[in-house]
């Protein structure tokens, strides 16, 4: 019974995987900031995922239970490899080519990569990934209320003002 | 719905996907697929930690290297080759690094040493470059290069000598040279200091390199310029003044056993000198050294 059941799992899992690749690279992506850092986040968390596949309940939570796996993957392969580039604002300057200054969304340009990863990945969950703010908690293994306080922080360092919030009205 | 999410939302779905992302899960599906079925993915997980003990072994332990490099294979030479090579080839980003590794040393431990040493260097400026792509593609692009190599400057009965190299590119470019200077008979790894009695070499050295960026100032016809005064600048535009080379500084033997003391790009010129060595005459040295064994 277990076996049929791992081997159904297979099957929605290898789907899941190739419909939504690239949403799960990008998420990737948001957390190691290159191509190749994320490519291997990709590819060890779907080798975890098969690993462990037998082990997940319901195939309905596949989607947030691999999502899960990719933030965690993508955490441990921040810490350990501790990329933290400080660089002071003249190098910057310096290395950063020249460019025409374009003055629409100029605030938005950036704004998401410098918001600090546990706000930037609310945003992220939630709006882009349109999951559930409850998922988004469950994801990141942290409290709903948490996950709440931590989307307005973010929304409110994004200085963006909302008649509504999403989580509110359209999830309930 | 708020514009501004709208338009974040549209920056985030705006990263390029590699093309290399199906092949790396398709890749990774089908090896997951395997190691289900085979419902036993400890005797895999055995024999790839067998396998990797096996190399680590090697490296690591001079007892297992002694015992295999006693089964002849080839004469035990003393060779340099590449070990590894990255590479990256993009429209802005270049790498190109080459690592070297020493082989057939007698002295294992000697031979582990510098070879762990120049992998984890190379390695290192690998991830480096890589980290430094990543975040100027975020911060919009530019261009990045790094090419890092190495070569053979000394090769005799005696002396091994060999240069790695690290030019960075970014709009002008840098260099740094690192040497090692090995002695094959005795298998000993050679430092500036160890070839002199005290530290008087110092300023003999250094006092004698003077002179010849003199010379070479006055030579040129002040096309050759360094940060020294009497060479090449007018005394005000020497700031940062060349005063001494350092107890560890850059040098190699070269084939005629004289000692050359190397300096990088900027380091005691301007950037067009680029990386600028000194051949130090035996004359001046023989007071100093301990032996006319390596420099003759």
């Amino acid at each position: 019974m277990k076996t049929r059941n791992a081997f159904q799992h297979e099957e929605v899992f290898v789907q899941l995987i190739r419909e939504q690749k690239e949403r799960f690279y990008l998420l990737a992506y948001s957390y190691t900031k290159n191509e190749q850092d994320a490519l291997d986040v990709v590819q060890d968390s779907i080798q975890k995922a098969m690993l462990s596949l037998d082990r997940l309940e319901n195939v309905e939570y596949m989607k947030s239970w691999f999502y899960k796996i990719v933030v965690r993957t993508s955490i441990d392969f921040l810490r350990k490899h501790k990329r933290l580039h400080v660089t002071d604002d003249d190098t910057l300057q310096y290395l950063t080519p020249a460019q025409e200054d374009i003055y629409e969304n100029v605030d938005l340009e950036h704004a998401l990569d410098e918001l600090p990863i546990m706000y930037r990945e609310v945003v992220i969950l939630h709006y882009f990934e349109d999951l559930k703010l409850a998922d988004v908690a469950n994801i990141l293994n942290i409290k709903l209320s948490t996950a709440k306080s931590r989307l307005y922080k973010a929304l409110k360092l994004l200085k963006i003002q909302l008649e509504d919030v999403k989580g509110e009205t359209a999830h309930g | 719905m708020d514009e501004k999410i709208k338009e974040l939302e549209k920056q985030y779905n705006e990263v390029s996907i590699p093309k290399e992302l199906d092949f790396v899960v398709e890749n990774a599906l089908k090896q997951g697929k395997k190691k289900r079925k085979k419902r036993a993915p400890q005797w895999l997980l055995g024999s790839a930690a067998a396998a990797m003990l096996f190399t680590a072994g090697l490296n690591v332990s001079p007892a297992m290297a002694r015992t295999l490099s006693d089964i002849p294979v080839v004469g035990s030479v003393v060779k340099v080759l590449t070990w590894t090579e990255y590479k990256v080839a993009d429209d802005s980003y270049d790498a190109d690094i080459k690592v070297p590794s020493i082989e057939n040393l007698d002295n294992k431990d000697l031979a582990t040493t510098l070879n762990e040493k120049y992998r984890s260097e190379g390695k290192a400026l690998y991830d480096d470059f890589i980290a430094e792509v990543g975040d100027l593609k975020a911060k919009g692009g530019g261009h990045l290069g790094v090419d890092s190599g190495y070569e053979v400057k000394t090769d005799n009965d005696q002396i091994l000598s060999i240069g790695r190299y690290i030019v960075n590119t970014v709009g002008s470019s840098s260099t740094v040279m690192h040497y090692d200077t090995i002695d094959k008979k005795n298998d000993i790894l050679i430092t500036l200091p160890m070839l002199f009695k005290d530290d008087t070499y110092l300023k003999t050295i250094s006092e004698n390199i003077k002179e010849q960026m003199r010379e070479q100032a006055a030579a040129s016809n002040q096309e050759k310029v360094y940060w020294l005064k009497g060479a090449g600048l007018p005394d005000e535009e020497v700031s940062d003044e060349f005063t001494a080379v350092k107890a560890d500084q850059q040098f190699y033997i070269s084939n005629e056993g004289k000692l050359v003391i190397s300096f990088d790009k900027y380091e005691v010129a301007p950037g067009y000198m680029g990386v600028v060595e000194f051949e130090i005459p035996t004359d001046v040295l023989k007071n100093d050294l301990v032996s006319s064994m390596y420099i003759h």
